[in-house]
């Protein structure tokens, strides 16, 4: 794959950080016709993107031949975003506090934490073909 | 996003805008500041009144930036913090270590104080 594909309410991308942007695009453009408010999209928007940045950084390993995907749904006004990669997956009690004295000044280790800050929940899943972390917000 | 920079009273000023949110974007910003670094201008004040938001990716240039700086007798200040941002800095407790003036010129100023 060497383009992002859209089908329906999902995007797939190469696993590269410069598809962040059209992640963004599409996402901030379903939330906008939900006529979701523009500081929630800015909080979901700020949240997918730190979901794909770990999907192709940490669950693909930089491996620029494996795929991102990217599905996004409504139900009962909470929105519902999945984020896959090809990767083995993690566990999220073991990140280190990344406000604790001695992390403070560190330059990684905020993305999970600051998703978990503005997102209503956070969800791990792992299965033979990859991993999804799937959060909600609700849209009231 | 798209990255502006020029110098006033001797300080550099790096006016980001639109997202900071990794990849060749986030790489533009993260340049630019390790060249002023290298170059000897080590004082530096990132003006963020044109960004949108930013993620852990926009946060770690800001903090690595500011430690390297501190270690090499230089300084980063932040001025124009959006409401976005801002509250980005509490949840991160970033907000304790940043300095943040409201305006360009009252973080331009705040070198001079030493
Ligand atoms: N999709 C993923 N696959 C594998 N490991 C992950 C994934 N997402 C996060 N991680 C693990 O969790 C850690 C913390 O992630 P994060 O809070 O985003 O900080 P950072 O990405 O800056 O390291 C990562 O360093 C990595 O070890
Ligand atoms: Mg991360």
């Amino acid at each position: 794959m060497d383009k992002p594909v859209i089908k329906g309410n999902t995007i797939t991308v190469p696993s590269k950080l410069d598809h962040l942007a059209d992640v963004d695009l599409f996402i901030e453009g379903i939330l906008r016709g939900y006529g979701t408010d523009e500081s929630l999209i800015a909080d979901i928007a700020i949240s997918v993107s730190e979901l794909v940045n770990n999907a192709v950084s940490h669950g693909n390993q930089g491996e620029s031949d494996k795929i991102v995907s990217v599905s996004i749904e409504k139900t009962n006004g909470s929105v519902s975003i999945a984020v896959t990669d090809e990767g083995g997956g993690f566990n999220p009690g073991e990140i280190a506090n990344p406000v604790a004295d001695e992390n403070l000044l560190k330059d990684v280790g905020r993305g999970i934490f600051i998703v978990n800050s503005l997102m209503d929940t956070v969800e791990t899943k792992k299965s033979d073909k990859g991993t999804t972390v799937v959060i909600t917000k609700s849209l009231q | 996003m798209k990255l502006s920079d020029r110098t006033q009273d001797g300080i550099v000023v790096l006016s980001p805008s639109g997202k900071i949110m990794g990849g060749p974007d986030a790489s533009l910003l993260n340049d630019k500041l390790h060249q002023c670094i290298e170059s000897d201008q080590k004082k530096i004040v990132v003006d963020l009144a044109g960004v949108e938001w930013m993620n852990s990716t926009g946060l770690g240039i800001l903090i690595s930036s500011y430690t390297t700086l501190r270690n090499n007798g230089g300084e980063l200040k932040l001025a124009n913090v959006t409401d976005k941002i801002h509250s980005l800095l509490v949840i991160t407790k970033l907000v304790s270590v940043f300095e943040a003036h409201d305006s360009v010129d009252e973080a331009v100023g705040a070198f001079g104080q030493g």
